[in-house]
Formats: C-alpha cells, structure tokens, sequence
C-alpha cells in the first residue's frame, strides 16, 4: 500500500553521502549528465529512465551499504532515487516538448471556459453528491501537484483527491443511504472536480508520472486512480455538447460568451488607462454640474461612484448636445465600460468558482537536489 | 433496488494480511494478483456485485481494500493457490464509453454485467462483448452476468438469452444477485479457475 506520510528521502542522502556508496553516486551522476546532454523522445526518455530505475535497484540490493536491510528500506532507497533523479532531470522531462506545452495550454482554456457555466447537473451529478466543502477538499489536492517535482509526489497529489471523493460517495451510501454506484458515481465526480479545480499542466503532469513514476508502483489501486485522470482529461479534450445534459445551442452559446469573456479584458486593458488619463484631462463638460447636483442629494453615492463618475463625463448629457466629435470620445468610454463590466462578471465568476489558492511548494528541499527549474509554467485563465 | 445491506465496516483492523503480492509486483503460479475490469449500463449493479463479494468473504487473511470504484479481494481457492482480484469499475453512462479502452487494457479479467429486467442493458452488454472481442487482449478471461436474478417477477431476459449468447462467444455465464448474495462467490470462484496459470504458459 502506498502511505500518505513523507519518506526519509534524508537517510537516501545519507547513504549517498557515506563513502562508501561512491561508486553509486558516480553511476546516477553520470546518468544524470548523459541524459541531460541527449535530445531524445518521451518514450525512449521513460524506457532509459526506467531502466535506470531497475539496474540501479539491483544494485542497491548488492551493495554492502543495504546488506541486511528489509524491503521497506530498500523501498525508501528506491523512492529516494526517483525523487533524486526525477527532481534532477525535471526540467528536460517534464513539460519539455512544445507539443506538451501547446496540449497543456489547450486544456486549460477549455476549461476555463467550462467553468463559467457548467453545472454539476450538466453531468447528472446526484443532489446527495453535491458537497462543496468535500468537493473543494478534492480540488485543493489536486492543485497541489505542481507543488512536487516527483513523480511518487505528484501522484499522492491524484490519489488524495481520489480519497476525498471515495469518503464523500461513502458518507452519501451510509448517511444519504445513497445506492453505491461506484464509478458510476465516482467519474462525473472527478471530471466535475477536475473543470473546477483547472489543475496545472494535467497533460504533462499525467504523462510525467505514467513515463516516470516507478513500473512496480503504478499498479493496481494508483493505477486506477491515475487512468481516472487521464480519463477525465480525455472526457474535458473530447467534450462537446453531447458529452453534457444540455441542449446543444445553450452549450455554444455559454462557450461563446465565455471566449468574449476571458479575452475582452487582456486586449482592452491598455485602453484603461489611455482612457482615464484622457478622461482626467478632458474639461468638464455641461453634464459634470448635472452630475456635482446628483452627488450631493446621496453623499454615499460618490464614496463609491466618485472617480468613476468624472470618467464618464457624459453620464447626464442629452442626446441634442452630442456632437459628432464626441463620438470617438464616447466609442472609448463604452469599450472602458464593457471592459470594466466583464472584469467584474470574470472576477465575481472566479470568486464563486476557484475560493482556494495553490499552495506554495511545501517540499523540504535539498541543496543536493535543488534543479535549475522553478519556473512557473501554470497558465491561469487570464495569463498566457 | 441496489445493494441492500449495510456497508463495509472493514476499513480498519483488518490490513494485517499477507502481502506477498502487493509490493513485488511479480505474482508467482501459487498467489496470482489479476486485472479485472467490470464493464456493463451503469444502474445494472455492477459495483454492488463487488461489494457484496468484497463484504461477503471472511477470510481473516484476505487483504481488503475499501473504495467505492476501486477494490481489491484475495480468495484461496482448493488448490492452495491465492488469487488476488483487483477489480476496475467502470462508469456505465453512455457518455463515457468511448473511455473504456483506457480501463480494459492489461485487463486479465472483463466481466461483463447486464439487469435481467432490462433488455436494454442486455444488447449494451453484447456491445461490450463485441468491443472487447476487438480490441481487448486476447486472451481475457470474460464472464457474462445477469444481474438482479431475484427481480424474476419482472424478469425480460430470458436465462436461454444469456446462456446461448454467452456460449456462442465463449465466455463463462452466470446469473447473480447481488442483494441475495446468490451466486456472487460462485462467479469469482469460477473466473479464478478458468486464469491461465503463468507455470503453465
């Protein structure tokens, strides 16, 4: 059984540091500096390192260093080099190929549009399933995994989540005395937690731990929380609208307005401020005493309105004093506006759908093990 | 309708076992550990089958795994031989079909469950025979079984249906009742029994 605790990846340093194991040192050091210096292919990338894995493990299991030790020691040592190498060799592994990067890309977006309308009645997600706080619980996990850089870590990450909806379908059999439905249960459950949670890089981070992750540990119960994930991942790639309980028109139209929504604020955020200096600039026109009357019959008003109001200048005009200079003036004013208006929707819709942050990589790292990496590669729904 | 008895109270104490099987990796011909995927129209029982088997076997040495899709039970059988079944739910809604290869591949066992008050599942099960026939491996061990035998009142599958179809593509069949019990251990004894055994290949 996989455990949930740390292991003491420290007593695996340990060994390493011990003179005695220099010839093992020498031999992952030097793997690590070849690999490093190839240009190969994922697959032949996972069949090197496997291999690795495996003639390496044999190797501990003969060396004077681990006589008489017990499999869960060996086990430690074999989860310790994983981590080694894997943390080592993160940065030419992990997300290395542009065709990984652009997939990664791809399936963020499309979940970020998701996000803005589905429901989990699109999915038929039972009410008794329905619980945020477990759902949330699930989510948080899951958001972790960039926060690992082995594969062992990032699949606990899978595996937690996973946890958290078996307890909630087992609360809802017991309490709800729900009728177990199993996956039938448990899938609509996941792919719901995964559009919500938007996890970073799922594409890279499930084909890292599928290419990486020791052979003999993706059996049987991780193995089938992980194909889970790919599962639901290939459910979000493939969706449509007859992947969804909803009509095929509300579902172009809610994805429409979602692409408006998610691009309308990065091409018009420059125009913000253009418009505001331009506003400040501008005399005030015949409307700013209309607006000075306004303000003074509700002071609380202007608490809130009062820098906005001088930006739109035009606010108590009558349509006889327009000009047709004002024109240009009034086409910036409405893009500030719609622009202004669908921040808001974006940021009330973000408030409502992701109310936790990733946390911050918590791992105890080690000089010995520090990558040149930690570049953030998360796209978030706004940023690219 | 469904599994009718309470749940799994075993999620502790009960981990103490033998676990040859579980950390190496590599089964030998006395203790097996097999793939088995459970495909069939989701409401037709199939997670209801496994827990009744999972719940059902008292076998103090028996390592039991509780989890709602994924679950996992050891049982001996006469030869002395252990096998470990680790069972692979899948989700029956039409939606996630085109799914299933990634559950069923490196499958040693599929089974394949249909409601016999429901000829609907029944042709959905066949669908799955044929899609397995195609594309599973070779040499999967399937099993064909008609789920809910105690609805006989309203029963729309004839037995004769399941036996003839069963037979004509050569899978073992049974008709079970996961809120009896009827017929549940029979139907994992007899997949045990029909594994190619890895000392004989």
């Amino acid at each position: 059984m996989e455990t949930t605790h740390p292991l003491p990846f420290d007593s695996f340093l340990d060994k390493m540091r011990n003179p005695a194991s220099l010839d093992l040192v020498r031999s992952i050091k030097s793997f690590i500096v070849s690999f490093s210096f190839n240009v190969g292919n994922p697959e032949n990338d996972g069949k090197r390192i496997q291999d690795f894995f495996l003639t390496t493990e044999a190797a501990i299991r003969d060396h004077p260093l681990w006589a008489g030790s017990t499999d869960e020691e060996i086990d430690n040592a074999l989860e310790g080099l994983e981590k080694y190498v894997m943390t080592k060799l993160n940065s030419r592994t992990f997300a290395s190929s542009a065709q990984d990067v652009k997939m990664d890309r791809e399936i963020s977006e499309k979940i970020c549009l998701l996000q803005t309308f589905l429901r989990p009645e699109h999915l038929d997600i039972p009410v008794v399933l329905q619980n945020e706080a477990l759902w949330l619980l699930a989510e948080k996990e899951l958001k972790k995994i960039n926060a690992f850089k082995a594969p062992r870590e990032k699949l606990l990450c899978i595996m937690n989540c996973c946890r958290v909806i078996n307890n909630l379908l087992l609360n809802a059999s017991i309490s709800e005395d729900h009728v177990p439905g199993g996956a039938d249960d448990f899938l609509p459950v996941l792919i719901y937690v995964t559009i919500k949670a938007n996890p970073p890089q799922l594409h890279s981070n499930l084909k890292f731990i599928q290419l990486y992750r020791r052979q003999s540990k993706l059996i049987s119960e991780a193995a089938y929380y992980h194909t889970n994930l790919v599962s639901a991942k290939s459910f979000i790639v493939e969706l449509n609208a007859k992947s969804l309980s909803i009509e095929e028109t509300e579902f172009e139209e809610s994805m429409q307005a979602a692409r408006l929504v998610n691009r309308v604020p990065q091409i018009t955020s420059p125009t913000i401020d253009k418009i505001s200096t331009f506003g400040k600039q501008t005399d005030p026109g015949p409307s700013t005493e209309m607006h000075k009357r306004k303000t003074n019959i509700n002071d609380h008003h202007i608490a809130i309105l009062g820098s906005a109001g001088s930006n739109y200048p035009y606010m108590e005009a009558e349509a006889g004093e327009l000009t047709v200079g004002d024109v240009e003036r009034l086409l910036g004013l409405y893009k500030d506006v719609v622009t202004k208006y669908n921040s808001l929707c974006n940021t009330v819709r973000h408030l409502s759908i992701s109310k936790t942050t990733v946390s911050p990589a918590s791992e105890g790292t080690n000089d010995l093990l520090r990558g040149h990496n930690g570049t953030s590669r998360d796209t978030d729904c706004k940023g690219e | 309708m469904g599994c009718a008895s309470s749940l799994p109270g075993r999620s502790s104490g009960r981990l103490t076992g033998l676990n040859n099987a579980e950390n190496s990796g590599v089964p030998d011909a006395k203790n097996l550990r097999v793939k088995l995927v459970l495909l069939g129209d989701s409401g037709v029982g199939k997670s209801c089958i496994v827990l009744r088997f999972v719940r059902g076997q008292f076998d103090p040495t028996s390592k039991v795994t509780v989890g709602a899709s994924f679950l996992s039970q050891t049982i001996a059988l006469q030869d002395s031989t252990t096998v470990k079944f680790e069972i692979w739910d899948t989700a029956g809604q039409e939606r996630y079909a085109a799914l299933a290869p990634l559950y069923y591949r490196g499958a040693g066992v599929a089974v394949i469950v249909y409601d016999i008050t429901s000829p609907e599942s029944f042709t959905k099960a066949q669908y799955w025979v044929k899609e397995l026939q195609k594309h599973g491996s070779p040499d999967i061990v399937m099993a064909l079984v008609g789920n809910k035998a105690d609805l006989h009142e309203n029963r729309e599958v004839p037995v004769q249906d399941g036996i003839d179809y069963a037979e004509k593509n050569g899978m073992f069949f049974i008709e079970t009742s996961a809120k009896t019990a009827d017929n549940i251990n029979q139907l994992f004894e007899e997949i045990a029994k029909r594994l190619p055994r890895p000392s004989s290949s």
